[in-house]
């Protein structure tokens, strides 16, 4: 991939919440039809559909394996559609197969859906599911392990090995609750945190309280991306792909392939650093960091790694209110999975459509004024792979063409 | 017990709700749970190269050889991270709450996912000594868990 060879060029979503009477269908044609119109495009433009297949959901999914998605929404023009998944990281391999499908010169314009309806299912068989999801099912789920529990023994680690204390992991589920109070699709958008009110709510996995835990959510968004060439002809403020880095770690957490994990996705150490020179920008040049974490202690272990303070100190850095909005440092725009609720493989999406929305200026309240570069990421399974991507609505250096 | 019973009482569910997952074994797994039924810990180690791979797979995951040997482990680990579950986990696991989930790390290099026994959780701290416990969960199945060493 060229540097600005593919952009984005429009977003939808629908709020995020708990939904039960709207189904993955109405969301997924909702979301699809924003996006296109928000891109100001003809449907019939449309040349390809790929949908995030969603977690536990198997009639949704088998009727996107079998391409319900372009028929539904009259994409008449569409000549290639398939779904593609890595759980948490789904956002950078659709992506990733999307910039696949425009190289290809078979079509130069591609949308991409996401929709999750968690509230169909039983509390007892989210927790089973998600037990057996962050843990293996024959070395880990025995032993009662959960994903919450997963969660807390990587923040135990953390708090153990870095100065970092538990108030500056609560600070940041405050920072997190202020991003989504300015979103109106957020689940959570309507009242304060305060860092005494998280630390006192209830033990779920010491060390993380309830408030230290995303609930899962309802909810859905879509894309359209296209080549860098049509984008600037059909866009008035495109958001360009400048450049990805990418590593794998393990599927159990106990073969993790950094032994020493003060932070975990901290111990996939440079790749931040990668991400940043290959797109011929430094941290000093971002204008946000748009962290996808779902755990907060996660969201400062990705922070250790973003160049702006020294790892092991994020925590101070959220703490002293310079990722609120207005900040010097804005974190997380949309609250992330805090914030807008955990929709299963689509905490990614709605981190990259915020990001997308943050660089196109149509942000609103949590608009970061004037935002030009941001850094993004995503991962999945048990911390198993991380993802860094920079985006901009300029090319530095301008096209290569 | 009587918290297990109060869910099940209270949400309804059945006996086969309350069933706590066993390990399914596979065929290159197996020896590590037969020997736990005898209250033996074992490590897989490839006799090309002598790495300690856990969890095992069907072949050695550096040298790709397919020759191993079981052999018998310290039984002792160090705990490296842990957390304490008090709440939301899957409702078979609700009677024993709070207990303790933790990676511990063997001498032989390995790490594992388990559960610290007969401990007092205020005490608990990572590079603690460990020693094995053997917990027959089932007829079948002996899960090895840990306890401080001393205790």
């Amino acid at each position: 991939m060229a540097k600005g060879e593919f952009a984005v060029i429009g977003t939808g979503e629908v709020p995020y919440g708990s939904y039960p009477d709207r189904s993955e269908f109405e969301i997924a044609y909702r979301v699809a039809k924003l996006a296109i119109e928000d891109a100001g495009i003809d449907k019939d433009e449309v040349g390809a559909v790929i949908g995030a297949a969603h977690i536990m959901g198997d009639s949704y999914n088998t009727e996107l394996f079998f391409g319900r998605l372009p028929e539904a929404i009259g994409a008449r023009n569409c000549k290639i559609t398939a779904s593609t998944i890595s759980g948490g990281a789904s956002s950078f391999s659709i992506r990733k197969t999307v910039e696949g499908i425009l190289a290809s010169g078979e079509t130069d314009t591609v949308l991409v859906v996401h929709a999750q309806r968690f509230s169909q299912f039983s509390v007892n068989q989210l927790a089973t599911y998600f037990a057996a999801a962050g843990s293996d099912p024959e070395w880990d789920v025995p032993y009662g392990m959960t994903y919450n529990s997963l969660a807390a023994m990587v923040t135990q680690a953390y708090l153990d090995r870095t100065p970092t204390t538990i108030e500056e992991v609560a600070s940041v589920c405050v920072t997190l609750r202020k991003w989504a109070m300015l979103q109106p699709n957020a689940m959570f958008n309507s009242k304060e945190l305060t860092v005494e009110k998280v630390l006192n709510s209830k033990m779920v996995a010491y060390p993380l309280t309830n408030l230290m835990c995303n609930v899962l959510a309802d909810g859905g968004c879509a894309y359209v991306m296209t080549t860098a060439e049509k984008a600037r002809r059909v866009c008035q403020k495109p958001v360009y792909v400048l450049s990805d880095a990418s590593d794998y770690s393990h599927r159990s957490i106990t073969s993790a392939k950094v032994k020493d994990f003060s932070g975990i996705v901290g111990s996939l150490g440079t790749l931040a650093n990668r991400a940043y020179e290959r797109a011929g920008l430094g941290p000093e040049d971002m204008d946000i960091f748009e962290i996808y974490a779902s755990y907060p202690s996660v969201t400062l272990m990705v922070l250790d790694t973003l160049g702006v303070t020294e790892p092991g100190t994020s925590g101070q850095l959220v703490a002293s209110g310079k990722c609120d909005p207005g900040g010097p440092f804005p974190i997380s725009t949309n609250g992330e999975a805090m914030g807008m609720g955990h929709t299963g493989t689509g905490v990614g999406l709605s981190v990259f459509v915020e990001s997308v929305r943050q660089l196109q200026g149509k942000a609103g309240r949590a608009q970061v004024e004037g935002a030009r570069f941001l850094i993004e990421n995503c991962g999945g399974g048990a911390f198993m792979d991380c993802h860094f991507t920079v985006l901009g609505n300029e090319v530095p250096g301008g096209f290569a063409s | 017990m009587s918290q297990n019973q109060d869910i099940k009482e209270l949400l309804g569910l059945s006996d086969a709700d309350m069933v706590k997952p066993l390990p399914q074994p596979t065929p290159w797994s197996r020896p590590f749970w037969e020997a736990t039924r005898e209250h033996r810990l074992v490590l897989r180690r490839c006799d090309s190269c002598g790495t300690y791979q856990h969890p095992p797979y069907p072949y050695c995951e550096v040298c790709w050889g397919e020759e191993f040997s079981w052999v018998e482990a310290a039984g002792r680990a160090s705990l490296f991270a842990f957390s304490v579950n008090h709440f939301a986990v899957p409702f078979p696991f609700w009677g024993d709450l709070p207990y303790v989930t933790a990676i511990v790390e063997l001498p032989e290099g390995v790490r594992m996912i388990s559960n610290v026994v007969e401990c007092d959780h205020e005490a608990l701290h990572d590079g603690m000594e460990l020693e094995v416990v053997f917990d027959d969960v089932s007829e079948e199945y002996t899960l090895p868990k840990w306890k401080p060493v001393g205790r």
